[in-house]
């Protein structure tokens, strides 16, 4: 009699232990998107032009050269950074300089942004500069855009602004 | 915060103590069952890697396949492994905070709480890992969090999170790199796990096996109760709203959303740095008694001591002057001064041949000696009203001086294990008392690992110094009631008083013997 209490005891104190786990694994649900609200991704992986000129090599520098780095040139590595503006609707969603990565500054400039806005239809505008040397920003993207509660809008960039 | 932790847990002991019996009270065994699920997780794991199809398309097909298809095996396996996983989480949170709270983390412990810590880490990313295959909406929420976490960090030179823009960018390819880390991460922390118990004598990695089928048999009601599910299929074109988490490993994902990718890793370093850190903070370190010292011309290399102190603080060496002899050295770095080697020394006897008892190994805060002549001491000053009782205990257990009356001597000790059998022996056969109770930590969680085991071995006989034959049973009593056990320790003491006033004298024993 005092093992059956001592197992129904234990029954009992293992429904206590797995019970939680069954209902924490999944429950309570967790709000991660407010409602009518949609997701905007700025994705962006571009090296920036080369910042100066490539100069002619003189005699003098050939000399100095070992032989099979003799070349005609010699250009600079560091790249411009990139310079991102994000327009929602007239206001500045975000705005940053990035710059390019390497330890000579010579690699690649990546931005990845998450935003959340609300769902409906927008006004965007984005805006990039990818050379130090041009004022302004060479690179435009206008747009305006029909977006769906928990839709996710992704503006990426390949020779140009594009939204997916 | 600390005691009340620990009031909790002696609490809780008590109960699952009741329910369970000592040897199979979960809470005394929170590593070995943490062990056990790990295995458990492992072996489910395998099922369930033979019919995982690494792909978009087909890892979350295959799941439901595994699921649904075959849900008498497959479901279960799964269900196994997702609980068992959550249980495994739940015991090593228990775990540290349980020795945490019993103060179990100081000391020569300082390198199995250090090195736990890691492993927090690598359980959270093994499980994490795991949910990330199954590419439903729980997935697709932690896979973009994940990633934007790990993008906070300086040396991450393109997002990861660009892997997971839309449908279109993400490949088979990450499927086969997150089933290889998977398999990778938990087995780093299986070897961490055995790193863990690196320095631990006889560490206990297997709970005992009635508590292992019980687990067993509860996981598998609740696996076919509740079956673990999938959410909806991920999709990374539409942003996941509402999710179901497992709140056991992805608590700190809203975290990470809410208060941004940098603060989170601020403070889960943080924290970690502070635990690691906990062993040598200066208000929790325990006082630095000193550690126990060798005799050599006592000490006769039966590597006895070697064999019981349970934190592997003794070695043995070649004898400073018997040739062909071996000496215990003890590592003033591992020895806390339990004691529990005095106890194991077979020169720690009463009866032996000498003007001062000493003995081959012995701490200095209560040398085998000075216990010797408090034993004495103190049983000389009590009454012959009733039966006299030496009450031996141990400063982690009941309050034995609390217990002290007119006729019923108490001295309490670093560890009960310090006392030798051959003191029992004397005190019963010099006729100094009618009983001897030692009492200690609850049986299967002894403050110093193993005192209580050693003990209730030694005096059956299993373990070495024995309690000798002729010492009469009934009037040795062995009783493991912890720190909240002191009024039930008061208890049975008068029980035992009443019994010996009942049994027959020790010398019409003998008698009847000798007859």
């Amino acid at each position: 009699m005092a093992s059956a209490r001592r197992y129904l005891a234990q029954a009992v104190l293992y429904a206590l232990f797995f019970l939680p786990i069954v209902y924490i694994t999944h429950q309570p649900l967790h709000r991660h998107l407010p409602e009518e609200m949609a997701e905007l991704k700025i994705a962006v992986r571009h090296a920036g032009k080369v910042i100066g000129e490539c100069t002619d090599v003189v005699a003098a520098d050939y000399r100095a050269l070992p032989g099979a780095a003799v070349r005609p040139q010699i250009c600079p590595r560091e790249r411009s950074p990139l310079q991102l503006e994000l327009v929602l609707d007239g206001d500045i969603l975000y705005r940053d300089t990035v710059p390019a990565s390497g330890l000579h500054d010579d690699g690649v400039s990546s931005i990845y942004r998450r935003f959340t806005i609300p769902a409906g239809t927008h006004r965007l505008l984005l805006r990039m500069n990818d050379d130090v040397a041009v004022a302004g920003y060479p690179w435009e993207l206008e747009a305006e855009v029909a977006l769906q509660p928990a839709q996710v809008l992704v503006a990426s960039f390949k020779d140009g602004f594009r939204l997916e | 915060m600390k005691a009340l932790l620990k009031r909790g847990f002696n609490l809780l002991d008590s109960l699952f103590s009741r329910a369970f019996t000592p040897a199979w009270n979960p809470l005394y065994q929170l590593g070995a069952l943490s062990f056990f699920y790990f295995w458990i997780v492992a072996v489910t794991g395998v099922y369930l890697f033979i019919f995982f199809e690494t792909s978009i398309s087909g890892a979350y097909s295959s799941i439901e396949q595994i699921t649904h298809g075959q849900w008498y095996i497959g479901g279960v396996m799964r269900s196994f492994h997702r609980y068992a996983s959550a249980a495994m989480g739940i015991c090593v949170t228990l775990h540290v905070l349980r020795e945490f709270a019993m103060d179990r983390y100081s000391g020569p412990r300082w390198f199995s709480w250090v090195s736990g810590i890691p492993l927090l880490w690598l359980l959270f990313a093994s499980a994490i890992g795991g949910y990330w295959l199954v590419w439903d909406q729980q997935a697709q929420y932690i896979a973009i969090l994940t990633a934007e976490w790990f993008d906070a960090l300086p040396i991450m030179v393109d997002p990861m999170a660009s892997l997971f823009l839309n449908e279109s960018t993400l490949s088979d390819r990450f499927f086969s790199l997150l089933v290889f880390l998977h398999i990778g991460i938990p087995l780093a922390l299986l070897l961490g796990m055995f790193i863990h118990i690196k320095r631990v004598t006889a560490p206990r990695s297997n709970p005992a096996r009635g508590l292992a089928a019980g687990t067993l048999l509860a996981m598998l009601a609740v696996s076919l109760w509740r079956p673990a599910l999938s959410q909806a299929p991920a999709n990374l074109d539409m942003a996941v709203t509402e999710v179901g988490l497992d709140w056991v490993f992805l608590n700190p994902y809203p975290l990470i959303n809410s208060w941004g990718p940098g603060n989170t890793w601020v403070l889960l370093v943080g924290l970690s740095t502070v635990l690691c850190l906990l062993p040598w903070m200066p208000s929790r370190r325990p006082k630095r008694t000193p550690v126990a010292v060798v005799d050599p011309d006592n000490c006769n290399g039966c590597g006895w001591c070697l064999a019981d102190c349970p934190y592997e603080a003794v070695s043995m060496k070649e004898h400073d002057f018997k040739k062909g002899h071996k000496q215990s050295v003890v590592d003033p770095d591992l020895c806390v001064s339990c004691g529990i080697c005095a106890g194991a020394c077979p020169s720690s006897s009463p009866f032996r041949h000498v003007d001062e008892l000493t003995t081959g190994i012995s701490i200095p805060e209560l040398h085998i000696k000075e216990l010797l002549a408090r034993t004495e001491a103190s049983l000389a000053k009590l009454s012959t009203d009733q039966p006299r009782i030496m009450l031996y205990g141990c400063d982690h257990g009941s309050v034995v001086p609390d217990i002290q009356s007119s006729t019923v001597a108490a001295i309490s000790m670093p560890c009960a294990a310090l006392v030798p059998p051959a003191f029992v022996d004397y005190v019963l056969r010099q006729d100094l008392a009618e009983g001897v109770l030692i009492s200690g930590c609850c049986e299967g969680d002894c403050f110093h690992r193993l005192g209580n085991t050693w003990v209730d071995q030694r005096f059956s006989m299993e373990r070495m110094p024995v309690l000798r034959t002729r010492v009469p049973r009934e009037r040795v009593r062995l009783r493991w009631l912890g720190a909240q056990g002191t009024r039930a320790l008061q208890r049975e003491v008068v029980e035992f008083q009443r019994e010996l006033a009942e049994a027959p004298a020790l010398i019409d024993l003998e008698d009847v013997s000798s007859g």
